[in-house]
């Protein structure tokens, strides 16, 4: 029903200005052609500006709980701007139906001298709250903030986590039905980042909107049903969060095989991989590996490398993963585990290149794209003896299956201990079950192997 | 997605929506700010004066001393200020409390928008109400001055006209006046940093060029110079409501009242339409 849709953004453009001196002859000449009553030219380019978003088009339905994640300057937080209606967009249309409240920035306009008390009215006037609505939320903003006695101390004696616990208590309490919210929860304790989460679940589940802004992948994954990935101001994909993350990861990490491709697209994993090998090496180069894998493939007795649908892959090639799976105690490779039981996850890197100093990881997570395990050679203060090109190496990581039950997603790595580019990555390779075999609530996610045991204590 | 309460944001989204509709959305969100406009001022009025000994009574301490500087260069015979119908320090003082609220009101309101620091460029909400709230604070010092100037009046054993319940309505002009130019200054500071310094050193130099701490010249440079001044005529009106409880120049108050309307009305217009430009420019 298009009566759901509470946010619609089209071809939304904004752009800004790279030096102040260009701000301060274009805002002159703005204020002059609005005050005459002229448009301004906002849908071309002057000399130093750029498309600080470019042509964004999207729809948000109530009760959706869209994440927006990109690089530092991909355009996040403009948008949320241009949502909340700071600034105009240059080009397009943005059309917002319902009260919209932002938690852009918390605590902004709190005055240091002033008491938090005293702050808590103005700042609720700021976001367009009447006395009598911050009079009736008074004690509800205070215990959330669980400030207790400070809330009559001036704001400058604050720690920076109570600052910042009191100014998402008052933008919370204003009860918008869509909420903006930039990256503010990275402040705050656990306890707080704990119950601020709980306070967005709860208006989820009372049908408001949620617009999140974060490079946190792991929260975007929690909380929203959603996700856009922003890139220097435009939108690469929009889709489930689980699969734009991998995307983003892909995106942050495996920047040095994007680099001659114009970064980011995703293209079908076979096709890619041969053309990053042939574009980065030679002709010859690619035969000699071709001819490496296919001699390891033989002495592995496989006939190929097997890519699953889900799998994102990146990473510049100078190894790479070629076998891996999950064996259990007879050595049969399993997709579906039981609980409780041992496992041994592998994996087989083939060198193409002589490399030292390796580390190898293995990582799972879940349908929610929640990391429940990881582990790394680095981590286990294994030594990695250095490797020659045409070696094999395989890493095994024996596992007791202590995950209660669903389905989870297993990502490889190996990298250089010292830095973030991956000679080969592969996420979410294998996708696998488990299972248990006693009654377990549906949503637990580990197996405690708990003994449970009743007796009375009195007998009455 | 056609409801009556769907905001759209779009480019020139003013200009394309008409004149009435956009002076109707000016009235409406200048009522909807007045609890902001109260909060914010709040602020300004605690926070000025918390952690001050003296708090409020700074509001004296500046005029004083610019009387008092007068009235000694006066009665040194150094300055000939001439015949003021009333005791010295209270013309004097007088002037220089109508023309706080213009300078005061000035200095402040071109702070008021780059002052307000990340609210400016973070939160939405109707900017002007930052402009008026700071205007809040020039009032305030002019009420602090008006006191003490009672107490100067009872010292002197005058008793002021009935005219002194009109006399805040003759300020009416000034206030608005004062802030038309102070949104036009919020605005242009929000651009020019040189905005702030240029309204302190105009406001000084105006208190010197305008009949402030002296009568209205009848002739010479000063007259010529003040006849076309709309300022000039606002102040001494309201001092004249004050001392002598009648106009002096009834012909130009009005012409000046008029101006100062004009002013108002044309850079709230300006600034209404200006003002998200101002917040990415800031």
């Amino acid at each position: 029903m298009t009566n759901d849709i509470l946010i619609k953004a089209d071809n939304v453009s904004k752009k800004y200005c790279r030096a102040l001196k260009h701000t301060m002859i274009y805002g002159m000449q703005d204020i002059v052609r609005n005050t005459l009553g002229m448009a301004a030219h906002s849908d071309r380019l002057r000399d130093g500006e750029f498309w600080a978003l470019d042509d964004i088009s999207f729809e948000v339905k109530r009760g959706e709980c869209v994440g927006i994640i990109g690089a530092n300057g991909s355009g996040k937080s403009t948008l949320l701007k241009l949502l909340n209606g700071i600034f105009l967009p240059d080009k397009g249309r943005i059309e917002i139906k319902g009260r919209c409240g932002a938690l852009i920035e918390v605590g902004a306009g709190f005055h240091p001298m002033l008491t938090g008390r005293e702050n808590v009215y103005i700042n609720g006037a700021i976001l367009g709250m009447s006395k009598k609505e911050i009079d009736r939320k008074f004690d509800e903003i205070v215990s959330f903030a669980d400030i207790g006695d400070f809330i009559d101390s001036p704001v400058k004696h604050y720690s920076s986590g109570m600052y910042v616990r009191l100014g998402f208590a008052v933008a919370i309490q204003c009860e918008p039905d869509i909420l903006l919210v930039d990256e503010v929860l990275a402040v705050g304790d656990a306890k707080f980042q704990r119950k601020c989460f709980a306070k967005m679940n709860e208006l989820r589940q009372n049908g408001k909107t949620i617009l999140f802004v974060s490079h946190d992948v792991n929260t975007v994954n929690q909380l929203c049903s959603e996700t856009i990935l922003l890139d220097h101001g435009a939108i690469v994909k929009q889709g489930n969060p689980r699969d734009i993350t991998k995307l983003y990861h892909k995106f942050l990490f495996g920047q040095e095989e994007q680099s001659d491709k114009g970064a980011f697209q995703e293209i079908s994993l076979t096709a890619h991989k041969e053309q990053c090998v042939t574009v980065q090496t030679g002709q010859d180069e690619f035969i000699e590996r071709q001819k490496l894998k296919q001699y390891a493939m033989q002495k592995l007795n496989i006939s190929d490398v097997h890519i699953s649908s889900e799998e994102m892959r990146y990473g510049n090639k100078k190894a790479e993963i070629i076998d891996y799976g999950i064996l259990d105690r007879n050595f049969k490779r399993v997709d579906v585990l039981k609980t409780g039981e041992r496992y041994s996850i592998f994996f087989k890197t083939l060198f193409y290149e002589d490399l030292d100093d390796l580390t190898l990881g293995c990582r799972i997570q879940n349908t929610r794209g929640m990391d429940v395990f990881a582990a790394n050679t680095y981590f286990h203060n294994i030594t990695i003896p250095p490797q020659k090109k045409g070696n094999l190496l395989e890493c095994c990581f024996d596992v007791k299956m202590h995950l209660a039950q669903g389905d989870f997603f297993l990502t490889f790595g190996i990298r250089n201990i010292n830095s973030d580019n991956f000679y080969d990555r592969r996420i979410d390779t294998v996708h696998f079950k488990v299972e248990s075999i006693d009654k377990m609530d549906s949503a637990c996610l580990v197996n405690l192997d708990e003994v449970v045991s009743v007796r009375n204590v009195v007998v009455g | 997605m056609n409801g009556e309460n769907n905001i759209v944001y779009a480019p020139n989204k003013f200009i394309r929506m008409g004149f009435l509709t956009s002076l109707q959305g000016m009235f409406v969100s200048l009522f909807q700010s007045r609890e902001l406009i109260w909060r914010l001022f709040l602020r300004d009025f605690k926070a000025k004066y918390r952690q001050s000994v003296f708090g409020i009574l700074w509001a004296l301490i500046n005029p004083l001393i610019t009387v008092g500087i007068f009235v000694l260069l006066n009665r040194s015979g150094i300055l000939n200020i001439g015949d003021t119908t009333v005791p010295y320090p209270i013309f004097a003082l007088m002037g220089i409390s109508v023309y706080g609220i213009f300078s005061t009101g000035l200095s402040v309101s071109a702070n008021s928008i780059i002052g307000a620091g990340p609210m400016v460029v973070k939160i939405n909400f109707p900017k002007i109400s930052l402009v008026i709230a700071s205007m809040g604070q020039a009032l305030i010092d002019f009420f602090v001055r008006m006191l003490m100037l009672i107490i100067l009046l009872i010292f002197y054993g005058i008793a002021p006209n009935w005219t002194l319940f009109i006399f805040p309505f003759a300020l009416l002009p000034l206030i608005f006046l004062t802030l038309g130019v102070g949104f036009m200054l919020s605005l242009l500071a929000g651009i020019f940093r040189d905005i702030v310094h240029i309204a302190s050193f105009l406001t000084t130099l105006f208190l010197f060029l305008m009949p402030v701490l002296y009568p209205a010249p009848q002739s010479g440079l000063f007259a010529n110079l003040n006849l076309w001044n709309p300022l000039s005529h606002l102040i001494v009106g309201a001092r004249d409501v004050f001392i002598l409880g009648n106009l002096s120049n009834p012909s130009e108050y009005f012409y000046s009242v008029f101006f100062s309307l004009s002013v108002f009305l044309i850079s709230w217009r300006i600034f209404f339409l200006s003002e998200h430009r101002i917040a990415e420019r800031v």
